[in-house]
């Protein structure tokens, strides 16, 4: 009773706050109150859920209610250590964004329907982290989807119509057709199993012969759209540039997630690690890690750039998981839950500096360090996280990744694995690279490169007030800034300098979810 | 104990944050934060490490542990003598650093963030000394090149400031990778990270050299980033335009030393690695030379101090090829004490006439007696003039090579020869540059005699902040070639072949003909430079870093930009082109007909579902 109270409730709180804050869209002071609150309670609910779960996925800890009975779809959902970290991720990085909601007007006004639209989100979100049902995942997954078109295609970037437009499309048609594949991919496996149920496939699943591998092979494509991993990666720096900054944050730290939690829970149970699939799906990984750190060495827009970093970050997940050890996908977990921390403080600082100077271009944005200090330090502390400085959150994930690739499981090829090892390390160095690069140039200032011919020695400040630079001053950190920041600085922190409190509880999990791992 | 062992880490870390937190809010807050957390720290420092000087059994605690498939990561400490000698250096160092920096960063804006900084630094160096497990270590390491980082760019309005501080991040960091990999083959290797676990264990014999040359070359060529040895030398000059107390730390007593700390924490496996001792006297041999050469011909004051580093830190590394471990950790220590002397001086030189070139300084005796004095010492031990320290350890470094090159067995004889030629030739560029500097500096005539009386810029000697730090430094200058004498009572009984009469003898004759050249040179210059300054060619290394690594990596980085950009616009294009079954979807979803759209998700689902039941 208390496990069903727990789990569904954790559902409904966002769904129910949504319905309030919908209800109250005339009296916007109010409704946005409701939504924070709702966070808020989400949040609550949520740290609640996790500290009482006694640890497993055992029949008595999760809710298990036939649905769909004649074929085998059932309302089941639970939570343990590989979900629980998401899931706590999940409620305090929504409520982060809908706190800075509160001050935050979004461009174009409306601001009650995005906060509507985030608890929608959120609650489709938590469903799919729950979910220990393919069927439902599925469901979950486009629940939070659809409402991501709405929020790029009307709240997205103002300057840009067209552009804000082609890039929800965009979004919507690669992860709803990434999707559709994998739900025939869930078919494909049932006729196998009988049940949609996978603890129990988990547990008994025999990945063998060609129509195993096709709904692995269909599962993986699905997820890779949505993780993304190269090459089905070109629909994100659109859709993540083009956001407005909480969409930004949530697509980065949060949606992303869906894929690559659907790649530990529902495709690696789904997968023998005998299949050349595994080590080409490793391998991808590690070209994207490549791939997206150069990308972004040649990017010249702050929130282009931090989209293509997430490509990387996952590319150190997803090799993590695709070594199939208890330690590779501690290390995704990790990873995912470092990513999203550091992540979206960097969209909520690329938000912060779109707000101040009304652009995100590298080539105009200069000596941020000399004019609003304590957001540029942010900045950098962030910067440093997400490049892997050791006692760091990010550090921990991509370096087990490597860990772990050194050491695979045993039927995987050693020797490849080690090879892409080091290539995923030298991402690292790449990774370092360009975001020293971005605080040379925007933080510290330099030599502004001519575009297009003419000296681009920009005023810095918003194409409206441009006329007197000198009487425009650019405000420093505001105090709601520093509430909605300072859970994932602290958190950063927290988790660079105790790994245990992460690596412990999903070492566990995983023992218990995969057994012979 | 244990605890105290604890404290020593934390109290920078908390006094870093607490100097960025409350630093803003006033001047004693900031100093008394800066300065009192060093104090503390020193004493905690001077509390654990006395204890485990000598014969001391080693210190060795795990606090926690992550518990997982492989080898467990933990936060475990090991003080023996080699990380207590290395504790107080460190916590000395940044002491008095703090000290200095009361003076010499006066009126800086950015002292909080700044002084935050170095005690992150000394924090991080404690971690590596104090590490018993290698993941805690390496935290500690790549913490320190990223406060190297932030540092060098202190003045970041400057560009050779920013520039310096990008090579320095880069080149270390690439460098750490070395490490990152030697930590997982060990890891893999004996299923564990503990240091004196695998030490015991290599120390016990049972792996043969096919077991350890790869961790040992992997983390050579970590110290060889870290430590700012060839090919990776390049970067520790170009770290110039950082504040001065920063070179001093960053020289004396962290980052660059935690190199040399790394390969004597880890000496026994180097021991069963002929592979990693040989490239190591190699990266010596030439290191020590090339860096000293670039000394004698520079006319920038910290750079020639800069590039003394790099040749000192090259005997250090050439005495630990040969088996000399404690002459390595002896000159690494008195290294520590003149080195930090020798750039804490030079700050004040800095900070009288405003410039860090030789050519605006020239007589400035008589108007810094107190930098004048100092100084002179640490010039001194590092030319290797009896009786100061440098003498003493320089002599058992180039000592350990000449029985290696008679009859050593670690390294290949060639090489042995080559080293000790290299260490005695080294020792007389030394003596010269040193005397260099000091002469260019301090005696000769005035720089700007010839301008008008009123031109003639004021210069006064330093406040007391700056100067106490000084003569704290000169003591252990001038006295620690005791510990040479008496080295059982730091390291522990053992044999030690530190003293080596006849060589010093012979050494003292070269200094002394090198001066009297040197002198005989400057005289006839007219008290000036006494050779013409010129730019030696630099080998190339930084041409081919760029020609190499830097321009294909770019040239990569646009063809994935383009590459994307074309993808998506073809794709984009195709569609426009009426592509029938993406497109109409795209036309569906732009029209907003949210109906319409979902009807297409779901009947492209269920054709594909069945699809894959006719194939089931």
């Amino acid at each position: 009773m208390r496990t069903a109270v727990a789990l569904n409730g954790l559902l409904a709180v966002p769904a129910l706050f949504a319905l309030l804050t919908g209800l109250l869209s005339r009296r916007e002071r109010a409704a946005v109150a409701a939504a924070v609150t709702g966070s808020l309670v989400t949040l609550a609910w949520s740290v609640w859920t996790v500290s009482s779960y006694d640890g497993g996925l055992t029949p008595g800890s999760t809710v298990d209610v036939d649905w769909v009975a004649s074929m085998g779809i059932g309302w089941r959902l639970g939570v343990d250590g590989i979900s629980a970290p998401l899931v706590l991720m999940t409620t305090l990085i929504f409520a982060c964004c809908l706190v800075a909601l509160v001050r935050h007007d979004p461009p174009g006004g409306g601001r009650v329907g995005l906060a509507v639209l985030l608890l929608v989100i959120e609650s489709g979100v938590l469903g799919s982290f729950l979910a220990l049902d393919m069927v439902l995942f599925f469901v979950f997954f486009e629940v939070a989807l659809i409402p991501m078109w709405f929020v790029i295609h009307t709240w997205g970037d103002e300057h840009d119509e067209p552009g804000r437009h082609r890039a929800a499309v965009r979004f919507l048609v690669f992860t709803v057709t990434g999707s559709a594949l994998m739900l025939v991919g869930f078919l494909v496996a049932r006729t196998r199993t009988g049940t949609f149920d996978i603890v129990g496939t988990a547990a008994s699943y025999d990945a063998s012969g060609p129509l195993a591998l096709t709904a692995s092979l269909l599962v993986a494509l699905g997820l890779a759209v949505k993780t993304p991993l190269w090459p089905l990666h070109i629909w994100l720096p659109d859709a993540h540039s083009k956001a407005p900054t909480v969409g930004s944050v949530v697509l980065a730290a949060v949606l992303l997630k869906l894929g690559t939690y659907g790649f530990v829970r529902f495709w690696m149970p789904l997968t023998s690690p005998e299949w050349l699939l595994v080590p080409v799906v490793a391998a991808l990984a590690v070209v994207g890690i490549v791939y997206a750190a150069l990308a972004c060495l040649a990017q010249t827009d702050l929130k282009r750039l931090i989209a293509y970093s997430s490509v990387g970050h996952m590319g150190f997940v997803v090799l993590g998981a695709a070594t199939f050890t208890v330690d590779g996908v501690q290390a995704a977990v990790y990873a995912s839950v470092a990513h999203g921390l550091i992540t979206g403080l960097l969209f909520f600082v690329a938000g912060a500096i779109k707000d101040r100077y009304g652009t995100t271009d590298l080539a105009r944005l200069r000596v941020l360090y000399g004019r609003v200090p304590r957001l540029a330090g942010v900045f950098a502390f962030a910067a440093m996280a997400s490049l892997g400085l050791p006692g760091l959150a990010g550090f921990w994930g991509e370096m087990l990744a490597i860990r772990s690739a050194v050491d695979p499981a045993a039927a995987l090829p050693g020797t490849t694995y080690a090879w892409l090892a080091f290539v995923a390390a030298l991402g690292i160095i790449l990774t370092s690279a360009y975001f020293l690069a971005v605080i040379r140039g925007m933080l510290q200032g330099g030599p502004v490169r001519p575009v297009h011919g003419v000296d681009a020695t920009v005023e810095l400040v918003a194409p409206a007030v441009a006329d007197d630079v000198s009487a425009v001053r650019t405000p420093d950190l505001h105090a709601l800034e520093w509430v909605a920041w300072s859970p994932l600085l602290a958190l950063t922190l927290v988790l660079g300098v105790a790994p245990g409190l992460l690596l412990t509880p999903v070492g566990d999990a995983v023992a218990a979810f995969f057994g012979g791992l | 104990m244990i605890w105290v062992v604890l404290l020593v880490v934390l109290v920078p870390f908390t006094s870093a944050g607490l100097s960025l937190l409350v630093g803003h809010g006033g001047e004693v807050a900031e100093r008394g934060i800066a300065v009192g957390a060093g104090a503390l720290g020193l004493a905690l420092a001077g509390v654990v490490a006395f204890p485990h000087l000598g014969d001391a059994t080693p210190l060795a605690h795990v606090f926690a542990a992550t518990t997982a498939a492989g080898p467990p990561i933990e936060l475990a400490f090991y003080v023996d003598p080699l990380s207590a000698v290395l504790l107080l250096l460190a916590h000395t160092v940044a002491f008095l650093v703090q000290v200095y920096s009361l003076g010499y960063m006066h009126g800086d804006p950015r002292y909080p963030s700044y002084a935050a900084l170095v005690s992150l630094f000394t924090g991080a160096m404690t971690l590596v000394v104090v590490a018993d497990d290698l993941w805690v270590l390496l935290v500690g390491w790549e913490l320190m090149g990223a406060c190297s980082y932030f540092l060098i760019s202190h003045h970041w309005e400057l560009p050779e400031a920013r520039a310096g501080a990008v090579k320095a991040f880069l080149m270390t960091r690439t460098a750490d990778l070395g490490l990152l990999f030697a930590i997982l083959v060990l890891g893999l290797r004996f299923d564990s990270y503990r240091i004196s676990t695998v030490m015991a264990a290599i120390a016990d014999g049972g792996f043969g050299r096919d077991d350890l040359w790869l961790p040992a070359v992997l983390l050579t060529a970590a110290v060889v980033g870290k430590s700012a040895q060839f090919p990776l030398h390049t970067w520790l000059p170009d770290a110039m335009p950082g504040p001065t107390p920063i070179s001093a730390l960053i020289h004396a007593a962290t980052m660059v030393a935690a190199g040399v700390f790394l390969v004597a924490r880890t000496y026994p496996l180097f021991l069963s690695a002929p592979a990693a001792l040989n490239l190591l006297a190699l990266v010596a041999a030439v290191t020590m030379l090339l860096a000293a050469f670039y000394a004698l011909f520079t006319s920038d004051l910290k750079r020639v101090l800069a590039w003394s580093t790099v040749s000192q830190l090259a005997y250090m590394f050439g005495a630990l090829a040969v088996g000399a471990w404690s002459a390595g950790v002896l000159h690494l220590l008195a290294h520590g004490a003149f080195k930090a002397l020798l750039f804490l001086a030079a700050g004040a030189v800095v900070h009288a006439v405003g410039s860090t070139s030789m050519t605006a300084m020239g007589g400035l005796r008589d108007k810094l007696p107190d930098t004048f004095l100092t100084m002179s010492i640490g010039f001194g031990a590092l030319a290797g003039v009896v009786p100061l320290v440098g003498f003493f350890t320089k002599d058992a470094v180039i000592g350990a090579t000449w029985d290696a090159a008679l009859h050593g067995r670690l390294v290949w004889p060639w090489l042995a020869w080559l080293l000790f030629a290299s260490a005695v030739v080294t020792a007389v560029l030394t003596v010269a540059y040193s005397l260099r500097a000091w002469l260019m500096v301090f005696l000769g005539s005035p720089a700007g005699a010839d301008l008008a009386e009123g031109e003639v810029p004021e210069i006064a000697e330093a406040p007391p902040s700056m100067k106490v730090p000084l003569y704290l430094l000169a003591l252990p200058t001038a006295l620690g070639g005791l510990v040479v004498v008496y080295p059982e009572a730091v390291l522990g009984s053992g044999e030690y072949h530190l003293l080596h009469p006849e060589l010093g003898l012979v050494m003292t004759v070269l200094v002394a003909l090198t001066a009297a050249v040197v002198v005989r040179a400057w005289r006839r210059s007219g008290g000036r430079d006494p050779w013409r300054p010129r730019v030696l060619p630099q080998p190339q290394v930084d041409r081919v870093y760029d020609i190499g690594l830097v321009r294909p990596v770019m040239r990569l980085a646009r063809l994935a930009r383009a590459g994307d950009r074309d993808v998506i616009d073809a794709y984009a294009d195709g569609a426009a082109a009426g592509a029938w079954g993406l497109g109409r979807v795209l036309r569906l979803a732009q029209n907003g007909n949210v109906q319409g759209y979902l009807m297409v998700v779901v009947v492209g689902a269920c054709a594909l579902a069945v699809v894959a039941g006719v194939v089931a």
